[in-house]
C-alpha cells in the first residue's frame, strides 16, 4: 500500500535522529540541541501520516495487524518523548527513544506481517481496549528507556567510572522521577484499556490466555508503581524490573496474540462479502 | 602613529602570593588607577584586571615599549613599594596580547585550568573601565571579543567539566545522585576539616538540614553551630542515620564505625532511596563491601582524590584543543585591527578622507 511509504519516511528519520544521538554521545557532543528534537518530531509527524491514512482505508482505527500496531506503539512512544523530554530538559531520553523506534519500525516494515484484513466494524469498546492499551505499552517504552538510563548512570556512579556516560547522562534523581512519572500514565491508560476489554460483546468465553498474560503484566506494572513506599524494593531494582517487564511484553507480546482465540495476528478474513460471524470479528485487532 | 593593543601584568606562573597581595587592587580604587595608569603609561584605553591570580592591563598605546617600561614604575609609586623590589613582569602587544587574553578569559591559563570564575572576573574588569570612560572602540572590541571566544572554547572543549577539589566531587556526586540538593538531609561523623568543607560546600547547593555527631559532644555543638546544623549525642547517630541522604565521616576510630551488616539493619527500617556515604577518614570508617548494597554508594578520600586529579589531568589535556578553537577569533580580531591602523594611518595623512583616523 501507498501508506507504507509514510512509514518508511519516518523510519529513515528516526535511524538519522539514532545516529546522531549515537554521534552526539560517541563525541561528548550534548544531544540537548533542539535539532535532535525537531528530528523527532518530523519523524512522528511522517508516522502520524502513516496511522491517518491507514485509518482512513480502514475507516477505524489502524490495528488489524501486527504492523499497524507497531506502528501505533511506536508512535505513542515518539509522543510521549516528545511530551517529556523536552519539558524536564532530558533530549538524552530521545537519542535512547530513536533507536528503539527505528528497530521495532524496521522489524515491522522486512518482516511480512502488513496482512490486510477485510473491512468491518469494531465497536468503539473494542476500538478504545485497542488504543489505550497501545499508547500504554508505547509509553511503558518511555518508562523503561529511562529505567535503562537510570541503571547506566547508578553502574557509573557505584563503580566510580566517571566517564563519558557520567556526564551525558541526567541525574539519577531526576531519571527516577520521570520513570516514575511515565510510568504511572502509562499505567493508567493501560488499566482503563484493559477495564474496556471487558466490555466488548463477545459469544464465547473469555480469552483466558490473554487475560492471565495481561494480568501478569499488569501486576508487575502495580508493583513498581507501589515501590519503595509499600514494596520494600531499592530504585534499581525497580529499574530493572521496568526494563525486563518491557523487553518480556515485547518478546512475549506476538506469541501471546498467536496463543490467544481474540487476539491472532495470522488469520485475516479474505472475501469482504463473506463477514465473519460476531464472536471472531475482533480476531484481528490487538491487543 | 598608530595604535597597538598591548598588555602586562603579574600572574602566579610569574610572582608568588606574598609579592602579588602587595600589588593588588581594591576594586574600589579601580577607576583611579585606571585614570593614572592612562596618564603614567600614555594608554589611550586601558582596562586593569585584578584578581588573587594576576594583577593584568590592557591597553591601547602608540608606545608598546613606553606601556611596558612605565608599568613597574606605575606599580611601584601606586602601592608605595621600595624602589628596588623586583617586578617579574610579562609584556605581550598585538596578536600575542589578543591571544592571552582569550586564554585568560577562558580559563586557560588559570591556576585550576577552565575555572569559570575568572571569565566573570574579566568581565567584571571591563565593566569599570567602560563605566568610567576608561575604553574605546579598542578595548571594547578586544573584551566583546575576549567573551565570544571563551564561550566557544566553554562549549567545544572538556575545559570545564569534572570538579578538581575532594569537596567539589563529592558535591558534584551529590547531584548526579539526587539531582537537586534542596531538601537533602546531611550527618557529619566526626570534626574533620575536610568534611567541614565538604558540607559546606553541600549546604552551598541546597543541602538544608545537617547534623553532627562527634565523640566530644562540645566539638560537634561547635561545629554544628559553624554549619547552621543540629548536633547530636554519639550514641544517636545510627538511629539517626536512617534519615538522611548524605552521611560524610572523618573519625579517628581504628575500626569500621559502619560496617555491611549495620547498614543492612539500618536499611531495613529506611524507605528505599539512595544514600551516599563519603568516607574522608584513614583508616576508614565504612566497611567497603557497603558499597555493595543496592541504593548505597560508597566514595572514600582515595576516591575522591583521584577523581579530581583526573579531572585535572583531563582538563590539560583539553589545553590545546581550547588553543585551536581560539585560533580564528585572534585571527578575526587581528584583521580588525589591522584594518583600524590602515584607517589610522591614512587619516593621520589626510583627515577629509578618513575621518576614522581622528576618532581614536
Amino acid at each position: 500500500m501507498v501508506d507504507r511509504y509514510w512509514l518508511i519516511a519516518a523510519t529513515v528519520v528516526y535511524l538519522g535522529s539514532a545516529a546522531w544521538g549515537a554521534f552526539a554521545l560517541g563525541a561528548r557532543r550534548a544531544t540537548s540541541t533542539p535539532w535532535n528534537d525537531s528530528v523527532l518530531l518530523i519523524g512522528f509527524i511522517l508516522n502520524s501520516i502513516f496511522l491517518y491514512e491507514r485509518g482512513k482505508a480502514l475507516g477505524q482505527c489502524p490495528l488489524t495487524n501486527l504492523f499497524e500496531v507497531v506502528a501505533f506503539i511506536n508512535w505513542s512512544l515518539v509522543l510521549t518523548y516528545l511530551a517529556i523530554g523536552p519539558v524536564y530538559r532530558m533530549s538524552i531520553l530521545g537519542a535512547f527513544t530513536a533507536p528503539l523506534v527505528f528497530l521495532l519500525n524496521f522489524l515491522a516494515l522486512v518482516v511480512p506481517v502488513d496482512v490486510p484484513v477485510s473491512p468491518h466494524h469494531l465497536g468503539w469498546t473494542l476500538e478504545a481496549h485497542a488504543a489505550l492499551t497501545l499508547i500504554g505499552f508505547g509509553m511503558l517504552g518511555v518508562a523503561a528507556l529511562a529505567g535503562l538510563m537510570y541503571l547506566i548512570q547508578e553502574h557509573q556512579v557505584k563503580r566510580r567510572s566517571l566517564d563519558n556516560w557520567f556526564y551525558s547522562l541526567p541525574a539519577m534523581g531526576r531519571l527516577e522521577t520521570v520513570h516514575r512519572l511515565v510510568l504511572k500514565w502509562a499505567f493508567l491508560l493501560f488499566s482503563i484499556g484493559m477495564l474496556f476489554g471487558f466490555f466488548i460483546p463477545r459469544q464465547t468465553a473469555f480469552d483466558w490466555v490473554k487475560v492471565f498474560w495481561s494480568a501478569f503484566v499488569w501486576l508487575v506494572y502495580a508493583v513498581i508503581l507501589l515501590a519503595p513506599r509499600l514494596v520494600h524494593m531499592s530504585r534499581k531494582k525497580a529499574a530493572w524490573l521496568s526494563v525486563t517487564g518491557y523487553i518480556f511484553l515485547l518478546l512475549t507480546f506476538w506469541g501471546i496474540n498467536s496463543l490467544s482465540q481474540d487476539h491472532r495476528f495470522n488469520n485475516p478474513v479474505p472475501a469482504p462479502s463473506n463477514p465473519a460471524p460476531l464472536a471472531t470479528r475482533h480476531q484481528e485487532v490487538f491487543p | 602613529m598608530t595604535p597597538h593593543v598591548v598588555c602586562g601584568g603579574l600572574s602566579f606562573a610569574e610572582a608568588p602570593v606574598e609579592l602579588r597581595e602587595r600589588i593588588a587592587f581594591q576594586p574600589g580604587d579601580i577607576p583611579v588607577a585606571l585614570s593614572a595608569m592612562k596618564d603614567e603609561m600614555q594608554l589611550r584605553e586601558v582596562v586593569l584586571v585584578s584578581t588573587c591570580n594576576r594583577v593584568e592591563y590592557f591597553g591601547a598605546t602608540d608606545s608598546p615599549e613606553r606601556a611596558a617600561e612605565r608599568w613597574p614604575l606605575f606599580l611601584k609609586n601606586y602601592h608605595v613599594l621600595e624602589p628596588g623590589i623586583r617586578l617579574p613582569s610579562f609584556h605581550y602587544s598585538d596578536e600575542s596580547c589578543v591571544a592571552h587574553l582569550f586564554e585568560v578569559a577562558a580559563g586557560l591559563r588559570s591556576m585550576v585550568v577552565g575555572e569559570t570564575e575568572i571569565f566573570g572576573q574579566v568581565k567584571n574588569a571591563y565593566e569599570i573601565a567602560l563605566k568610567h570612560g576608561a575604553t574605546g572602540k579598542w578595548m571594547n572590541r578586544l573584551f566583546q571579543s575576549s567573551f565570544a571566544a571563551a564561550k566557544a572554547v566553554r562549549t567545544h572543549t572538556g575545559i570545564t567539566r569534572g570538579s578538581v577539589s575532594v569537596g567539589s566531587v563529592a558535591v558534584e556526586l551529590s547531584e548526579k545522585i539526587f539531582g537537586e540538593l534542596d531538601g537533602r538531609t546531611v550527618m557529619v561523623i566526626g570534626a574533620g576539616d575536610t568534611s567541614e568543607k565538604t558540607a559546606r560546600s553541600l549546604k552551598s547547593r541546597g543541602v538544608t538540614s545537617i547534623m553532627v555527631a562527634n565523640r566530644t559532644h562540645e566539638r560537634a555543638e561547635h561545629l554544628a553551630r559553624e554549619l547552621d546544623g543540629r548536633a547530636i549525642r554519639w550514641d544517636e547517630w545510627e538511629q539517626s542515620a536512617a534519615s538522611v541522604d548524605i552521611i560524610i565521616s572523618s573519625t579517628s576510630a581504628p575500626h569500621y564505625v559502619l560496617t555491611r551488616e549495620k547498614l543492612e539493619r539500618m536499611l531495613k527500617v529506611r524507605e528505599p532511596r539512595p544514600l551516599f556515604l563519603i568516607d574522608l577518614a584513614v583508616p576508614r570508617d565504612f566497611e567497603p563491601a557497603v558499597n555493595l548494597l543496592d541504593d548505597v554508594f560508597l566514595y572514600d578520600i582515595d576516591d575522591l582524590q583521584s577523581i579530581a586529579q583526573r579531572h585535572i589531568d583531563e582538563r590539560h589535556a583539553e589545553l590545546e584543543h581550547g588553543r585551536e578553537i581560539l585560533k580564528p577569533h585572534v585571527g578575526r580580531f587581528c584583521t580588525w585591527a589591522q584594518r583600524q591602523q590602515e584607517i589610522e594611518r591614512l587619516g593621520q595623512l589626510d583627515p577629509n578622507r578618513f575621518p576614522g583616523g581622528k576618532s581614536a
